[in-house]
């Protein structure tokens, strides 16, 4: 209602006469003004519209005045219908208006005064449109209160689904520091009740080595009101432990002051473990290019003590003592160079990968120990069925074939058979096409007990020979094309024969069209 | 090429040592050996003296091994040329030389390879 919209004013009289009176004095009101001839006529008035004040005639002849006002007070609905009767002023009429003690009663007495009619009309009309304006503000204010109540309720309930949905540990703790809730995931992955995680019950899942920091770091927020961040492992229910980068902010009240805190763990283990292997890489990476720099620096010197040495053996100036001790020189020499051999290229020479053939790689890796080959009398059967061109960097792969043919012929010091393959393959685990060099050999074999450390670094076999790396870092850049290298070693009719198989997945591998038999070049001894 | 007499190496090598020792270890094998401590003397020694082949260092102050391979193929495609390096890499554009050798393998991969380089030409 507003603030000047009209409200009916009912007015029962039995005579017309007076009624067109009372119209006459309450129209410049601006009320509507409704007209009953009877007190029944009132009654039905009253139960089709909203009145806001009946003005009435005490003695009317059906039912009179004070039988109306009865009526009218016994529904709840007019509790707050003025009623404005007009008599006589007796001491007895007096007394039984005190009677309605609820509700707005007054009286009038005649001969009436226009003004104090109109003032008093007017004073209950107002009355009334107050009272309608105040519950219409009251229903919205109720309104409001339960829409906001349940938005409230709406929010809490996607709070805490997003809470327990999202792949972090979430918790509330009041101002002080106190946690009083956790999300489900905490409980998941903690395996503890909401018992035993009370207070600060959170510090005993804390890895040790990590707790006084952590906890002093959150002390520090609690009464700074900083937020927080820190990593550490927290113990999870099977008794291992995961890296959590955990959070805590601050929620703060209209005022300012921190009301809560809320606080999130995000599980970075995986994030951690691939950060420190990369850390990890870079530093091989970085030790594998000193090396190199260091390998070449080492190769010219080592070619001139070598030639010196060389020359100096079978010098006619020499005894047997001195004859001996170039041996062994000799023999260090060759430790020497075996070393520098190893750490070539352990690292990328370019940014770029080029288009290589794999087939070129492997004859110059065969040209490369081709001495070695003679000298072993080890035959080479070559069966090579493509080209095995591929995007990559030549260095690096000469190196794992250098570093498997390098042991097969160190495998076979009394003769033997070479064969190396190189055929389009695909993947029987994963189904992936590509290329696959196999390289057999029919030496001495690999002991099962060597099986499972065969491609860890430092691993060797050969005694003082060996720097134990090679295989591992064969198997390193052959993981860099996301490739594999496997080995099988078995007992022939003969002694043993060692099978080492490199895949190379086509994403890296372009397939070609030579034919199979121009590519197999038979046995032959080089 | 089968030779009725000693057959002639050119070796280049900045490093006058590496370069002497290398000598020696030819001469021993039996080869006559000239010497050259750069590319451009080695040019400048070719086109005085006969040389049946050539034995350079890769990594040289100036002109590299590979690019004295190519300049004595196109003056002189008859002369064979073996490249030889630290690096155990064989170096991008290396085949233009007829043979590659790193220093590590030693001085009787080293004869062995002049004399099948020289038995092929």
């Amino acid at each position: 209602m507003t603030p000047h919209e009209p409200v009916n004013i009912l007015m029962v009289d039995d005579q017309i006469g007076k009624l067109l009176t009372y119209e006459t004095i309450l129209a410049p009101l601006g009320e509507n003004l409704l007209r009953a001839n009877s007190g029944r006529e009132a009654l039905e008035s009253l139960l089709k519209t909203d009145v806001a004040v009946v003005l009435m005639d005490v003695s009317m002849p059906d039912i009179d005045g004070f039988q109306l006002a009865d009526m009218i007070r016994e529904h709840p609905r007019f509790d707050t219908t003025a009623i404005i009767f007009i008599s006589a002023v007796h001491l007895t009429d007096v007394d039984r208006l005190k009677g309605y003690a609820r509700g707005a009663v007054d009286y009038i007495s005649v001969p009436i005064i226009p003004e104090l009619l109109r003032a008093k009309v007017s004073v209950f009309a107002e009355l009334y449109r107050k009272n309608k304006q105040l519950e219409r503000l009251n229903l919205e204010l109720e309104h409001r209160v339960a829409e906001r109540t349940r938005e409230l309720q709406d929010s809490e309930i996607q709070f805490r689904s997003l809470a327990n949905s999202i792949p972090q540990l979430v918790w509330m703790a009041h101002a002080d520091g106190s946690v009083f809730w956790y999300n489900q995931r905490w409980y998941d992955y903690t395996g503890t009740t909401v018992d035993q995680m009370k207070g600060l019950g959170w510090s005993s899942l804390v890895d040790q080595d990590h707790v006084a920091r952590v906890a002093e770091g959150i002390q520090r927020s609690w009464s700074t009101g900083e937020p927080w961040e820190d990593t550490f492992p927290l113990r999870g229910k099977d008794g291992t432990y995961r890296w959590f980068l955990s959070r805590a902010l601050p929620i703060r009240d209209a005022s300012g002051h921190v009301a809560r805190w809320f606080g999130t763990n995000t599980d970075i283990t995986e994030r951690k473990q691939a950060e420190d292997a990369l850390v990890k890489s870079e530093r091989l990476a970085a030790m594998g290019r000193l090396a190199g720099i260091i390998a070449h620096e080492i190769n010219n010197p080592l070619e001139a003590i070598s030639n010196a040495v060389y020359l100096l053996q079978d010098h006619s100036s020499l005894d047997e003592e001195a004859r001996l001790y170039t041996q062994l020189a000799n023999k260090e020499i060759a430790r020497l160079a075996h070393i520098t051999k190893q750490t070539l290229s352990f690292y990328r020479e370019s940014h770029r990968p080029v288009t290589l053939s794999l087939s070129e790689i492997l004859d110059n890796v065969i040209e490369l120990q081709s001495r070695r080959l003679q000298l072993n009398s080890i035959t080479v059967d070559k069966r090579y069925r493509t080209s095995g061109t591929i995007q990559g960097f030549p260095g690096e792969l000469k190196q794992v074939f250098l570093n498997i043919i390098g042991n097969a012929v160190q495998a076979m010091p009394e003769g033997g058979r070479l064969r190396i393959q190189l055929f389009p393959s695909k993947e029987r685990r994963t189904g992936r096409q590509g290329v696959r060099v196999s390289i057999h050999d029919t030496g001495m074999g690999i002991p099962v007990e060597h099986a499972r450390q065969i491609f860890e670094p430092f691993f060797t076999t050969k005694e003082t020979k060996g720097t134990g790396i090679g295989l591992w870092i064969s198997k390193g850049i052959i993981q860099k094309y996301d490739g594999t290298i496997r080995f099988r070693s078995m007992r022939l009719k003969q002694g043993y024969g060692t099978c080492f198989s490199v895949f190379i997945p086509a994403v890296m591998a372009t397939q070609s069209n030579e034919s199979a038999a121009e590519m197999i070049a038979g046995g032959r001894t080089l | 090429m089968i030779l009725d007499r000693t057959a002639v190496i050119l070796c280049v090598d900045d490093e006058e040592n590496a370069l002497t020792l290398r000598k020696r270890v030819l001469q021993k094998a039996g080869y006559e050996v000239l010497t050259a401590l750069s590319g451009t003397e080695a040019l400048e020694i070719l086109r005085s003296r006969r040389v049946d082949l050539v034995l350079t260092d890769h990594l040289m102050p100036g002109i590299t091994g590979i690019e004295l391979a190519r300049q004595v193929k196109s003056q002189h495609s008859e002369i064979p040329v073996v490249l030889l390096s630290g690096v155990n890499e064989i170096p991008i554009g290396a085949d233009v030389a007829d043979a590659f050798l790193s220093k590590v393998e030693g001085p009787d991969s080293l004869c062995e390879k002049v004399a099948v380089v020289l038995n092929r030409s």
